[in-house]
């Protein structure tokens, strides 16, 4: 235990330690807070456009003004506020071309062509973005459909009939995808890279601590003495548990700084227009508690974090052996990379497994120890892995941490006293048959 | 008693270590000497338990040297075993907790240790941060924080200036005095000569010579003699007997093939006048050493 101890006292009573969590501390809680950071510097982007609207019809106005707010605010998922500030104007064309220059407000002016339609000329400054575009297009589209039902004789209750929205019920013949679940890839877009990308930073602390100490130990002969008092396995495991207390630590550090950022973000009242990381997490929260997805997180977190937890371990394991191989710390890095790039593959396959539902290829590595932890629990989310497949996955994670146990820990007392590169491998496939 | 009986250590079909056996007894201060390769690593990590002998026993008071014994063995290595990352208090805590000492003996016996070799101003500065003498320093300290039974020492005096090396030696000598068992490598033959009871010579991992240097120097058949005086370099060189004269600063060093042929040398000195000085003396450990493995070489 005290093996344990000292490795996780040498990477936790550090400066650098400290230094590092006070910087992922800032970053986080600045993070979810960057929507009032950014407006108490100040700027324009909170200003509501002005938009003038000259009615000659004498009945667009309001048709006009309801649409433009309400798809504004629809837009606007985060504060749900329009964008615009509307009112009705008497003005001359010239001197709202003059507001329109000087304060880059838009006008639009109503009346109704030889056809007794709906005409509209929208003066703006500049070219309009797309979704503005969209929007007031929109907006003139239905006030023009409005007009039209009103003057053609159809009464009021009719005319409300029309515009209610009709009734759709979905219905879908796979056993597994149930309606009102239409919300799972939104989730998977927005939740998974939250939640996967602390894994993926916390396996590379991870890696790296365990292959930087063992590598140290070794390049300095300090192993020589360690490994004269205690055995290769006691070290082994010693270094393993030492390294996933630490990014358990560290995780739970890394949770604490969310939560921190959440509760000032609460204290500060952060609402802005702009939105932000934390506008995000409150508007995904709701998103998942509206879904039915969230009864299902009862099995989903637990087997999520006993994947993550076996992978982890596995993770430490092969770091461990890795590092007793290499005789200094350039080597270690080179063997590093491939670890990382294992990480990636899972991460970029996790992120393509709602674009590529029933992919067979995806759903197979999905059970391949190591990718598993990352891509198992996003094909778990999206119902395209069952229990059964997520419990498939723990186990052959579980069984190649006994296979990494039993042959690298052979790999590893082998590796440990070896200073020398020649015939590295021949030793290694030794120690293995030994 | 640390005995090391008919050991032999193979890697693949290299053989490392060749049938070796010595003993070391309480109090006995034992030399294992030998050119680079010649096994002396091999054989420390042998006695450490670090590498399973192919053959033959590694033996601590009758017992073999397991995890059980270890905390009774202080281990230098020749290259740092040091965390040159830890400071001198952190690397001792460690090196001290694998010994199964609790942290205030560690800390107690650190400051003594400190203070004897006069770096008590290192304690919380980083390994890394300090001269390779004061390192040196550092790792005898910590090869001796547990007052070790068994202390290996592998070329301890690496890196270390003459007062340094005089600090060490009475280390050394207080610890074996204290009954300690040493066994000592170095490349230096006169810091052997001066601590060492018994030797064994390795080459190509094989012992070539070993028993109490007393003896080693007694049955080396080839004795010097040094001679101060009025008298010719060649002159003594045309002597029977002689195969050697090296002139050093007011005297010469006469070599001479085995102690019978010391008469035959004082009778040609004596010829000549003014002779100041005439002594038969033993071999250094460097000329036996030299010679052996010159010898063994040639074969």
């Amino acid at each position: 235990m005290f093996l344990t101890k000292i490795s996780l006292q040498r990477k936790i009573k550090t400066k650098w330690f400290l230094a590092a969590n006070i910087l992922l501390a800032l970053i986080i809680v600045c993070g979810i807070n960057i929507d009032t950071i950014i407006t108490t510097f100040g700027g324009d982007f909170n200003k509501q456009r002005d938009v003038y609207i000259v009615d000659k019809t004498n009945v667009s106005f309001e048709s006009l003004k309801t649409g433009i707010n309400e798809s504004s605010k629809a837009l606007n998922t985060s504060t749900h506020k329009s964008s615009f500030k509307i009112q009705e104007s008497d003005k001359s064309e010239k001197e709202l071309k003059k507001l329109v220059d000087e304060d880059n407000a838009l006008v639009l002016i109503a009346d109704f062509n030889e056809n007794k339609e709906l005409s509209v000329k929208v003066i703006s400054k500049d070219y309009l973005s797309t979704v503005d575009s969209q929007l007031i297009t929109n907006t003139i589209n239905q006030t023009k459909t409005s007009i039209a039902l009103a003057t053609s004789g159809i009464s009021s209750e009719k005319l409300e009939q029309i515009y209610k929205s009709a009734e759709i019920e979905y219905e879908y013949t796979k056993d597994d995808v149930k309606a009102g679940e239409e919300g799972t890839e939104m989730i998977m877009q927005t939740v998974f890279p939250v939640v996967i990308l602390p894994f993926f930073m916390l396996t590379l602390f991870l890696v790296q601590m365990i292959g930087a100490e063992v590598n140290d130990e070794k390049t300095t002969r300090g192993m020589e003495i360690i490994i004269s008092n205690v055995s290769p396995k006691t070290h082994f495991f010693s270094k393993v548990l030492a390294g996933n207390l630490f990014v358990l630590i560290q995780g739970t550090l890394l949770f604490l700084f969310s939560i921190i950022g959440l509760v000032v973000r609460n204290l500060i009242g952060g609402n802005s227009i702009v939105g932000g990381v934390g506008s995000e997490v409150t508007s995904t929260i709701k998103d998942i508690l509206n879904s039915n997805i969230g009864a299902d997180l009862v099995y989903i977190i637990p087997l999520t974090l006993i994947l993550m937890l076996i992978t982890f371990i596995a993770y430490s394991l092969l770091a461990g052996i890795l590092a007793s191989m290499t005789t200094n710390i350039e080597d270690f890095q080179q063997l590093q990379t491939p670890i990382v790039i294992i990480s990636l593959v899972g991460y970029y396959l996790a992120m393509l497994a709602n674009v590529f539902g029933g992919s067979i290829f995806i759903k197979v590595v999905g059970f391949i120890p190591f990718i598993s932890a990352i891509l198992a629990p996003s094909l778990l989310v999206l119902g395209e892995f069952g229990i059964i497949e997520m419990l498939i996955a723990i186990v052959i994670a579980f069984i190649t941490v006994l296979l990494l146990i039993k042959y690298g820990l052979k790999i590893y007392k082998v590796g440990i006293l070896n200073y020398s590169s020649k015939d590295l491998w021949k030793k290694m496939f030794k120690a293995l048959k030994d | 008693m640390l005995k090391v009986d008919k050991v032999t250590k193979y890697y693949g079909d290299f053989c490392a270590v060749d049938n070796l056996s010595f003993e070391v007894k309480e109090g006995e201060i034992f030399g294992l000497l030998g050119v680079n390769g010649a096994g002396k690593t091999t054989t420390f990590r042998m006695i450490m338990g670090l590498l399973e002998p192919s053959s033959g026993n590694v033996t601590l008071n009758g017992k073999k040297i397991d995890y059980d014994v270890t905390d009774e063995i202080g281990f230098l290595t020749e290259e740092r075993s040091l965390l040159t990352k830890l400071t001198v208090k952190e690397q001792a805590l460690f090196y001290g907790a694998l010994k199964g000492m609790s942290d205030e003996a560690i800390l107690k016996k650190l400051d003594e240790l400190l203070e004897r070799f006069e770096v008590s101003e290192y304690k919380d500065k980083k390994i890394k941060e300090l001269s390779k003498g004061n390192q040196q320093k550092i790792q005898f300290i910590m090869a001796i924080i547990n007052d070790p039974k068994l202390l290996i020492l592998d070329e301890p005096f690496s890196g270390l200036d003459p007062f340094n090396v005089e600090l060490f030696k009475n280390e050394i000598i207080s610890m074996s005095k204290r009954g300690s068992m040493i066994i000592f490598s170095s490349h230096r033959m006169e810091h052997v000569e001066l601590f060492c009871k018994k030797i064994a010579i390795m080459l190509r991992g094989k012992p070539v010579l070993s028993g109490y240097l007393s003896d080693i120097k007694r049955e080396y058949r080839k004795k010097n003699i040094i001679v101060k005086g009025d008298i010719k370099k060649k002159e003594l060189e045309s002597i029977k007997g002689v195969y050697e004269v090296i002139e050093k600063p007011e005297e010469f060093e006469v070599k001479i093939n085995s102690l019978s042929d010391a008469e035959n040398v004082f009778k040609e000195v004596s010829k000549h006048k003014n002779i100041l000085k005439f002594s038969v003396e033993e071999p250094s450990l460097n000329e036996i050493f030299v010679a052996k493995v010159g010898e063994e070489y040639e074969k």
